[in-house]
């Protein structure tokens, strides 16, 4: 194993022979790492590499039937694992503690922000503290994420994701610990919250001198975020270095291949669209608008989708833009406006469209496939629809780079990206001229989203599709679109190639967006 | 959090398929049952008529290994013949109530519009009421009979089932792989049946199977009341009602049908509870 | 963010959803009333003979009959007038006891509500620590019993058990009175003992499951291990989870109230108690209609109250449910 030594101070967290076992052998092999105070070491891997549950282990917080070997090294005094609850109730809170990945339910709902804080500067001082002075430190402690003092007065509904994770590292930080383990900490927010989080931590990680493990999916994001860097995969650590080394010179072919997956961290550019004229127009939506309620969520949205092209739809969650792939495939019915199919005008709903005109790939591997039926009989219904004889199945699971004997798995023996493959031979089996794909790589590791995005490209090209892509996320947008349109708040604020979006943006919203996805600022230097 | 399930689902041992013991035994009792009240009228063919005139006799005389009742009815042969009556109405209520739930609870969880609302009142009025004190009101108000019952709890229980099937049919009919079946425009019955209602099979099942032992309990309440069941017939609940007087000279004649009664709607519940709890890990739902 | 004005604003859309929720509840009770008052023209056989019942019925008795009850109005005058009374408490005269059926009700009425409360309270104090303490030792021999406990709570009928019951503890070993409601005070209560555990039993098993299933699920909750992670206090961790848990739980208590009717008629018919159980037993199959109809508006208006609580209830303790109601 590589010995680059990590530790520059004394004060910091020493772990040794750290793995952890479960009801069927072991899942992280035992593995050593230091972190100096001050200093953040970021712990690299893709889901089931066993990175959360090193976490976990670490935390004394493992699900039952899970055990941890190995040596904790605080500067307060160390921890032999597995340990009792008696030393784990000596050492949460006040030595280590854990930051989750989801504002919306690490906090109790029905909990004032203020209470969920003070309770825990109450639990440090072992409860020798008076109402009085909880109720200035929780002041405090909320003004130093940046928070004003009333938020202590709100129920964490009350509040946006960005405000609720701030409350989180405001209570997980009222104990002062030593060491910050912070979970996937900004998977479940908006892009454009993302960086501030992230940049937040940082800052109050170095200002108080504490240790920090930082555990995350996405290796560009810990870019000028963390001294160095842990590469986990299948509980196994294949690489460790000083962050800027690991980035610019990967040892283990697993991470190159992580860094080659990650669209920020290569930068390949889509070329330069074509100009499409009008009639070559195969679906267009104009001045579309659709309500829920009094909630608005698309205010006259125009797009329009050319015969071969691809082209992208980016906003953050609430922008509309899932609303508007719905409504085009009328699985929506909008409140006004008008879409047209061919130059023919398609009522809303269902009922007016073919499922020959298009087809829908969705954002959830695990729902998109009716877990009662097997991939061929999923398959043979929708091939039966376009009057498509059953034998033509593996020929369509060829299609999408899969083994005939696929037919006969249930969804459930399968993974997200076979699943993902399945849901996309499923859509082409009626030959659809218009292909949808609703955020349909989000929900996959970076690595398979990477090879269904390079499916979907050969696809294009094998079949002449049109494509519809919607994302939160312009760097996977950027790997296949030829013209892009950014969603906000139900409106469309910019379009163009997506070369000209991407390099030259105009609207400050999507300057922001591209700064937080594709350029992950460099930080204070430590 | 996902992170740590994902893997154990995936690399957990695929374990055999193992029937906890409470389960074996309660299937057991239930198949037993299930033999006593298809036989039963043969086994004991004059349950009801008197064997000895104005005899009470205590468990363990010859002859009458139970006793005898105040009629001098034999009580193991009533408790025999008396199965069938405790049985069959239960079994048909929760059969029935599951085929009006799936009807009604597809419909209005899939249709939605006017049809859900009406379907939702008309189970919250249901609801509104305690179930057995409308039961004993309107059998006992309108003197029904044996079947009359069976089709009043029937209606009486079909609330919950609706309610069940339709919160199963309305999370599964938001799920991509219904609407990817909207996609390929197939009807709206097809969908209903074809893709939706599979995935709530395992829900209705386990919840019939627990209507089982409520249906049991409701029933028996009932004959016990002197509702629903003629006096003078073979029934578990009656026997409880008739035997209640002479609890000091035959005990057996209450404690044995009691003892029936608590024992098969226990089985009854640990089976749908364990139904409930299989069908779910295997990812049926 | 909320502010003091947003706050102050709340308290309009609040009454207006109370007011909804009660018109809510009167509309089911009028339409209970009118299957109620029918229930009275739908029994089989001459209205005027049932009402009668055992009364030699001459033709003068019949006329009488005739009057008292209105029957020669139209029908909707007959509700109308039969509302009327009924709101004001007068529910007629009991064919079977010649008395007037609120004085009936009323001198039934304490034993009932003495066996409720007593069946109550006993099964919210078993069943919620026990509930509590299965979930947060899920799996130990307490988990085991406490399930092993509900499932024979929630199969094992009322009557049954109190067979069973009364045989082991006042025929077998005579501890406790066989029947009757005792002398009043402590003796009723004494009286009251074997009934209300027979009657606790189903209820504290309903209130064991929800409580439990809902401990469980709170405790699985990321909140849970974010409170540990910050070294919060086990017992502080439980409570906050309880605290979360507490609106399925009062669905329970609220929704074991059904329960309790019907138990409380097989408790009291069990233990020949003489209270509103057997009172409905004793008119129902006697056809005495006045009080059965007497009752069942009574069950449902005490039912209705008790949904209209447990409502109010979630909107005290869950902000979530406080800030949906208000925006609506």
């Amino acid at each position: 194993m590589n010995t680059e030594d990590f530790v520059s101070g004394t004060a910091g967290v020493r772990v040794t022979g750290l793995g952890v076992s479960g009801p069927s052998g072991q899942f992280v092999a035992p593995f050593d790492f230091s972190i100096a105070g001050g200093e953040t070491l970021a712990l690299i891997g893709e889901s089931g590499s066993g990175k959360t549950l090193s976490a976990k282990a670490i935390a004394g917080l493992l699900p039952i039937g899970f055990s941890a070997e190995g040596r904790i090294q605080l500067t307060s005094g160390a921890i032999t694992l597995p340990a009792s609850d008696a030393i784990w109730r000596a050492t949460r809170g006040k030595r280590i503690s854990l930051l989750l990945q989801d504002p919306f339910t690490s906090l109790s709902p029905v909990h004032r922000c203020g209470m969920q804080i003070g309770i825990t500067i109450a639990a440090s001082r072992d409860g020798k503290i008076s109402r009085q002075d909880i109720q200035t430190q929780v002041v405090e402690r909320l003004t130093e994420v940046n928070l004003p003092a009333d938020v202590a007065r709100a129920y964490p509904h009350e509040l946006s994701g960005g405000m609720r994770q701030r409350v989180a590292i405001a209570a997980a930080l009222a104990t002062d610990p030593e060491l910050l383990i912070a979970d996937e900490p900004t998977t479940a927010l908006d892009a454009s919250n993302q960086g501030e989080i992230l940049d937040l931590l940082r800052r109050l990680q170095v200002s108080r001198g504490m240790a920090a493990l930082l555990i995350s999916h996405d290796l560009g994001m810990v870019r000028g975020r963390a001294e160095n860097v842990l590469v986990m995969r299948h509980g196994e650590i294949v690489e460790r270095g000083a962050t800027s080394r690991v980035l610019r010179a990967p040892d283990h072919p697993y991470t190159r291949s992580l860094i080659e997956a990650d669209p920020s961290l290569t930068g390949r550019a889509a070329p330069d669209a074509l100009p499409i004229s009008p009639a070559d127009f195969l679906v267009t939506a104009t001045e579309v608008s659709k309500a829920f309620g009094d909630k608005v969520v698309l205010a006259g949205v125009s797009v329009a989708v050319g015969r071969g092209e691809t082209v992208g739809i980016v906003g953050e969650s609430g922008s509309g833009k899932t609303t508007l792939a719905r409504c085009i495939a009328g699985l929506e019915h909008e409140s006004g406006g008008l879409i047209e199919f061919d130059g023919v005008a398609l009522a809303p709903g269902r009922a007016s469209r073919t499922p020959a005109q298009m087809q829908i790939v969705f954002q959830d591997p695990y729902s998109s496939l009716n877990p009662m039926m097997n991939v061929g009989k999923s398959l043979r219904l929708a091939l039966s629809v376009a009057r498509r004889p059953a034998s033509d199945v593996p020929g369509l699971l060829d299609l999408v780079d899969l083994p005939a004997e696929f037919a006969r798995k249930r969804p459930a023996e399968l993974s997200g990206g076979q699943r993902q493959r399945v849901a996309i031979a499923r859509a082409l089996a009626v030959r659809p001229e218009l292909l949808i794909c609703d955020e349909s790589v989000s929900a996959l590791d970076v690595s398979v989203q990477k090879q269904i995005l390079d499916l979907l490209v050969a696809l294009r090209t094998e079949l002449g599709l049109s494509m519809m892509f919607i994302s939160h996320d312009l760097a996977v947008v950027r790997q296949l679109a030829d013209r892009v349109y950014v969603m906000r708040d139900g409106k469309v604020v910019e379009s163009g190639s997506c070369q000209q979006v991407l390099t030259n943006p105009s609207h400050p919203y999507t300057q922001a967006l591209v700064e937080a996805s594709l350029h992950p600022p460099a930080t204070q230097t430590v | 959090m996902t992170d740590t399930v994902a893997i154990v689902l995936d690399q957990a041992p695929k374990k055999r398929f193992r029937l906890p013991l409470e389960v074996l035994l309660s299937l057991v009792l239930l198949g037993a049952a299930a033999l006593m009240a298809a036989i039963g009228t043969l086994i004991a063919p004059d349950a009801t008529s008197q064997s000895i005139l104005d005899a009470l006799l205590p468990p363990g005389s010859p002859g009458h290994l139970l006793g005898t009742d105040e009629l001098g009815r034999d009580v193991l042969a009533l408790t025999i013949a008396g199965t069938s009556s405790a049985l069959v109405g239960p079994v048909i209520v929760a059969l029935g109530s599951m085929l009006l739930g799936i009807l009604l609870g597809t419909i209005a969880g899939y249709v939605r519009g006017p049809v859900d609302f009406l379907i939702g009142r008309w189970t919250d009025l249901l609801f509104s009421l305690p179930m057995l004190l409308a039961a004993i009101v309107v059998a006992g108000v309108f003197g029904a009979g044996y079947w009359m019952t069976v089709v009043l709890l029937i209606v009486l229980f079909s609330p919950s089932d609706i309610r069940i099937v339709r919160a199963g049919v309305l999370e599964q009919a938001a799920r991509p792989f219904v609407e990817a079946a909207q996609m390929l425009s197939l009807s709206k019955a097809r969908i209903m049946f074809g893709q939706v209602l599979p995935n709530v099979s395992s829900l209705i099942i386990t919840n019939a199977m627990l209507n089982v032992a409520f249906a049991l309990v409701a029933f028996s309440s009932l004959s016990f009341l002197g509702v629903g069941v003629p006096a003078g017939s073979a029934d578990w609940g009656r026997q409880l009602t008739d035997g209640r007087s002479i609890m000091m000279d035959n005990p057996a004649a209450v404690l044995v049908p009691a003892l029936l009664i608590i024992g098969v709607a226990c089985a009854a519940n640990l089976v749908g509870d364990w139904l409930g709890q299989t069908m779910t890990r295997t990812g049926r739902v | 963010m909320t502010t003091p004005l947003a706050r102050a604003s709340r308290a309009r859309p609040l009454g207006r959803m109370l007011v909804v929720r009660v018109l809510g509840t009167v509309a089911i009770l009028l339409v209970l009333s009118v299957i109620v008052f029918s229930m009275m023209h739908l029994a089989p056989g001459d209205i005027v003979k049932n009402l009668l019942g055992n009364r030699p019925s001459s033709p003068e008795a019949a006329a009488a009959i005739r009057a008292q009850y209105n029957l020669d109005q139209p029908l909707y005058m007959q509700y109308l007038i039969w509302l009327g009374n009924a709101l004001s408490g007068d529910f007629g005269q009991s064919i079977r006891m010649q008395d007037s059926v609120t004085n009936v009700i009323g001198a039934r009425l304490p034993i009932t509500a003495a066996l409720t409360s007593v069946a109550f309270v006993l099964s919210i104090v078993v069943a919620i620590p026990l509930g509590v303490q299965s979930a947060v030792r899920s799996g130990s021999w307490i988990d085991r019993f406490a399930t092993g406990f509900g499932i024979v709570g929630l199969s094992a009928p009322t009557f049954a058990v109190g067979l069973v019951l009364l045989y082991a503890l006042a025929f077998y070993l005579p501890v406790f009175p066989v029947y009757g409601a005792g002398s009043g005070g402590l003796d009723t209560l004494y009286h009251l003992a074997l009934p209300g555990i027979s009657l606790a039993l189903g209820l504290g098993a309903i209130i064991l499951k929800f409580t439990r299933t809902a401990m469980l699920r709170e405790l699985e909750s990321d909140y849970v291990t974010f409170g540990r992670a910050r070294g919060l206090p086990e017992s502080q961790v439980q409570r906050i989870a309880l605290r979360n848990a507490a609106i399925p739980i009062i669905t329970g208590a609220s929704l074991v109230l059904t329960f309790l009717v019907g138990g409380t008629v097989l408790a009291e018919a069990t233990f020949a108690l003489p209270g509103l159980g057997t009172l409905l037993q004793g008119s129902v199959l006697f056809k005495d209609i006045p009080v059965v109809q007497a009752l069942t508006l009574l069950v449902a208006v005490v039912i209705a109250v008790i949904a209209l609580l447990a409502d109010l209830a979630y909107i005290f303790l869950d902000p979530r449910i406080r800030a949906k109601e208000a925006s609506q």
